[in-house]
């Protein structure tokens, strides 16, 4: 079977229904048993004809990132598709409207952009959609029809998943879809003479038999916290994590549980701790300017043990920032911010499949280990959509992880009971006998405030203790490529982990001999596993999306070697190419 | 010299501890001054528990920062003492979870209308069924004597040794006007009038609100004290409607020692009741 691996861009105008083609272009795909990895981008203006774009890497093989050059450009719109040139391959295709409404200069149709080597395919999308549905409402589903039949894939099937998609609406909307897909379709069958040598028609992959959910980072999260037993999500608005309290006010409630649209996120923290402190699970979505006002409430779960699942979702800071654009840079205060010695668990997924995984295992930390948990995505993670295996909710013992005191603990219950891993048994409210102050002072086993000279570093000691504990429950990270005489160990965290694992496996393929690695767990921070790695590098390579090299930092004192770095902040996802060429400069 | 033998007092202890309350109190003693009002507002409170007979499990208290702060360590209930000015929010996560728990924020002044300010109408508007106990000296007490935002204009305070610049708040006023269902004030001398109003207030369905005025016997020497209030509390007549909106307004605009229960609104549903019937 030959390898397909091609990067597709719908480009338009907001109301061009970019977007949902995108959305039905790779909904198809992945039921044709293709793995998907999307990533729409919407203009950061409310309102206007801003430019958006449906990114959509579909193959046959595994996809580790969203690929930073695009094969095919689809142009809704001549002008915003000129502005997405620039990541067009040298010798991508352009399918283009040839037939537009008025004359356009040269240099405003996308036509006269078009450089040596690209292939271009002129297609009357506005009168062939105007033919088929009355109106210039159908170009986007033009467009599909002619990509589907220019690149062999099966026209009959994608108009009945466009039927299945318009399903709800009127028979008006669900007619001009379809129709306006196959007036595409006769026509590049009829007028096209392939020039090109990209198909989708002759290596479709089998479809697997396994249900696959199509869902973004964002949507992971939210569907894993209803499965892990969420009661109370508190929270406010702000991109890129707002989808998240979107999706759970809709399903919460269903559930019996409560979602609080809080006046800001220090309420929104609060109310999480309120309800961890009365023995259910509950959790807030983020992102760097909120998660700065959760810091002293976030120690509090710290200091006074209970649960609490906060979610970063990280865009460009500091401040405001870059609310749209990615960035991995609150890795600092993710593990550090807050005033004190402050322990907590950070989990940073690498995929959307993690998000949900990650999630789980947030709720059932949270509540063990008494603490703060914080998951890391960043604005790419949150947005970008795979189709992946349904995900397997958690285990009933893993619903309930409180480790409650005994009957005899409770005659003399110490709340802060100093033990051997560190957890003390918790009586929640309700528990006859286990009435306690719980504190954000130092305190006395207690639970009364105590600052002599003992208390402070055994109760410190004690919630650093307790959290090692986790390091044995999350996955162990990830070793990719051989175990010794590696010239170049690649270590990665968080969504910049795919594209290194992609770069690496291409690096492999050219012959430089490479490994990688990569963790979820950031805090505790798996030493022993991230030092064996770097003894059989000779060289260690830490890509990552801020200035600073924040986790090149954590991870230097525990190495013997120095690091190189990979740091930047575009703004956008680090692309595996982007790694690579790095790699490649190491290796001359 | 009789009345100092051991057994008088211990049979003094017996006969109180008979009456119950005591059970609501932990061993710890009280940290603060002596003749600080809280002593008579956690009497007010631990009697009014007893009355009601609340289970020790199943009540809550949350409090913030502040001599207030303390509050809970001397309850033997279920108790939070969390960060400044953020009991609110903490406090209606756990009503929010947990229904059948009884809920009680303490704040003081610069607790609740401070640096937590922001959270008093949001949780007002919500209508958790939680009881806000304000205790306002109109003094920073535990950082020793600056201005809050209820400080009198023109009084000097350790912050302010010339006079305060800043107009102070009207705490029931403006939980009127945030919409509280039940709003009340209290004098911290005058514990059978705290146990009448904490005893509605906590059966209230909705959020209750309790401003009480409260002397700091160490850092306020000319306003709230007990000499200048004791004598000037003015029960609110029972002629007061306490439905009306309107009346209450007037009445919290008199800046005299006006007592009781000033708003009471009994029919509207408590935030849980909303959610579920809206919501689900
Ligand atoms: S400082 Fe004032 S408020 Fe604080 S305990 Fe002493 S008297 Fe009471």
């Amino acid at each position: 079977m030959a390898d397909v691996d091609i990067v597709i861009e719908i480009c338009g105008s907001a109301g061009d229904g970019t977007i949902s083609s995108g959305e039905i272009l790779s909904r198809f795909m992945s039921s044709q048993g293709f793995e998907i990895m999307s990533f729409d981008s919407y203009p950061s203006e409310i309102r206007g004809f801003g430019k958006c774009v449906a990114h959509s890497r579909i193959s046959n093989k595994k996809v580790l990132s969203p690929g930073k050059y695009t094969d095919i450009l689809i142009a809704l719109n001549n002008a915003h598709a000129i502005s997405q040139l620039h990541t067009l391959r040298e010798t991508g295709i352009v399918i283009f409207d040839n037939k537009p409404p008025n004359y356009l200069e040269e240099d405003q149709s996308i036509a006269g952009w078009i450089e040596p080597g690209m292939i271009s395919y002129g297609i009357p999308l506005l009168n062939l959609s105007q033919k088929a549905s009355g109106s210039a409402r159908g170009r986007n589903m033009v467009a599909l029809g002619a990509l589907a039949a220019i690149f062999g894939i099966d026209g009959e099937q994608m108009k009945s998943a466009i039927h299945a998609r318009y399903a709800k609406k009127n028979k008006v909307v669900i007619d001009s879809n379809i129709n306006s897909f196959a007036e595409g379709f006769t026509w590049a069958q009829q007028h096209v003479t392939k020039v090109d040598s990209y198909t989708f028609g002759h290596s479709k992959p089998k479809p697997s038999k396994e249900k696959k959910a199509i869902i973004n980072g964002n949507q992971a999260v939210a569907q894993a916290a209803i499965d892990s037993g969420l009661h109370l999500y508190a929270g406010y608005p702000i991109t890129p994590a707002t989808k998240i309290m979107e999706i759970v006010s809709r399903e919460l409630p269903k559930k019996g549980g409560v979602m609080v649209q809080t006046e800001d996120e220090i309420s929104a923290i609060g109310h999480v701790i309120g309800a961890g402190y009365a023995g259910k699970r509950a959790m807030t979505a983020t992102s760097g300017p909120g998660f700065c006002l959760m810091s002293e409430l976030a120690n509090l779960a710290v200091m006074a043990e209970v649960p609490a699942v906060l979610v970063n979702s990280q865009r460009g800071g500091p401040s405001t920032g870059l609310p749209t654009r990615n960035e991995q840079s609150d890795l600092n205060i993710a593990l550090f911010g807050g005033s004190g010695d402050s322990p907590r668990i950070v989990l940073a997924p690498t995929s959307v499949n993690e998000c949900y995984t990650c999630t789980t295992l947030a709720f059932y930390l949270a509540e063990k280990y008494q603490t703060l948990v914080i998951i890391l995505l960043d604005f790419f993670l949150s947005n970008s959509i795979r189709n992946i295996t349904t995900p397997v909710p958690p285990k009933a013992n893993q619903l309930n992880s409180n480790v409650a005191p005994t009957k005899t603990a409770l005659k003399d219950y110490k709340r802060y009971k100093l033990t051997k891993n560190g957890i003390s048994p918790r009586a929640i409210p309700g528990t006859p006998g286990g009435m306690c102050i719980s504190t954000g002072l130092e305190h006395s086993e207690h639970g009364h405030p105590r600052y002599d000279r003992n208390t402070h570093p055994a109760m410190t000691e004690k919630r650093f203790n307790k959290i090692q504990g986790a390091l044995s429950e999350a996955p162990k990270p990830r070793w990719v490529g051989p175990k010794k005489n590696v010239d170049i160990g690649v270590i990665a965290w968080g969504s910049t982990a795919g594209s290194a694992h992609e770069a690496v496996l291409n690096a492999r393929k050219e012959g430089i001999n490479v490994a990688f690695m990569s963790t979820v767990i950031l805090s505790p921070f798996p030493v022993k596993e991230i030092k064996k790695f770097s003894e059989a590098c000779s060289r260690i390579l830490v890509p990552e999306l801020n200035y600073t090299g924040q986790f090149a930092n954590v991870l230097s004192p525990h190495l013997s070697r120095s690091i190189e770095r990979l740091n930047m902040v575009t703004g956008l996802p680090i692309s595996a190419e982007d790694i690579l060429e790095k790699i490649r400069d190491m290796a001359r | 010299m009789d009345i100092l033998k051991n057994s008088y007092l211990d049979e003094e202890l017996e006969a109180v501890k008979k009456q119950g309350f005591l059970d609501y109190r932990t061993s710890q003693l009280p940290t603060w001054c002596p003749g600080c009002g809280y002593f008579g507002i956690t009497h007010a409170i631990v009697q009014t528990c007893n009355d009601l007979q609340l289970k020790k499990e199943e009540v809550c208290v949350v409090s913030g920062i502040g001599c207030a702060g303390r509050y809970p360590i001397f309850m033997d209930v279920y108790g939070f003492h969390t960060v400044h000015g953020r009991s609110l929010p903490i406090a209606a996560g756990i009503k929010l979870s947990r229904e059948e728990l009884t809920v009680f924020a303490v704040a003081g002044d610069g607790d609740a209308l401070g640096i937590g300010g922001g959270h008093l109408p949001h949780t007002i508007r919500r209508n958790v069924d939680i009881t806000l106990f304000l205790f306002d000296n109109s003094i920073y007490g535990l950082t020793k004597g600056q201005t809050s935002p209820t400080t009198p204009l023109n009084q000097a305070t350790n912050s302010h040794l010339k006079g305060n610049p800043d107009t102070p708040l009207k705490p029931v006023s403006l939980a009127l006007a945030y919409g509280a269902s039940f709003v009340a004030r209290c004098y911290a001398g005058d514990v059978d009038g705290m146990k009448d109003v904490f005893r509605q207030a906590i059966t209230h369905k909705g959020f209750s609100f309790i401003h009480i005025v409260t002397p700091c016997v160490t850092f306020d020497k000319t306003n709230i004290t007990w000499g200048r209030l004791n004598g000037t509390v003015e029960p609110i007549e029972p002629v007061h409607d306490q439905t009306s909106f309107e009346s209450a307004l007037r009445l919290a605009e008199i800046p005299r020692l006006i007592t009781g229960i000033f708003y009471q609104d009994k029919k509207r549903p408590s935030y849980m009741e909303i959610i579920r019937e809206t919501q689900s």
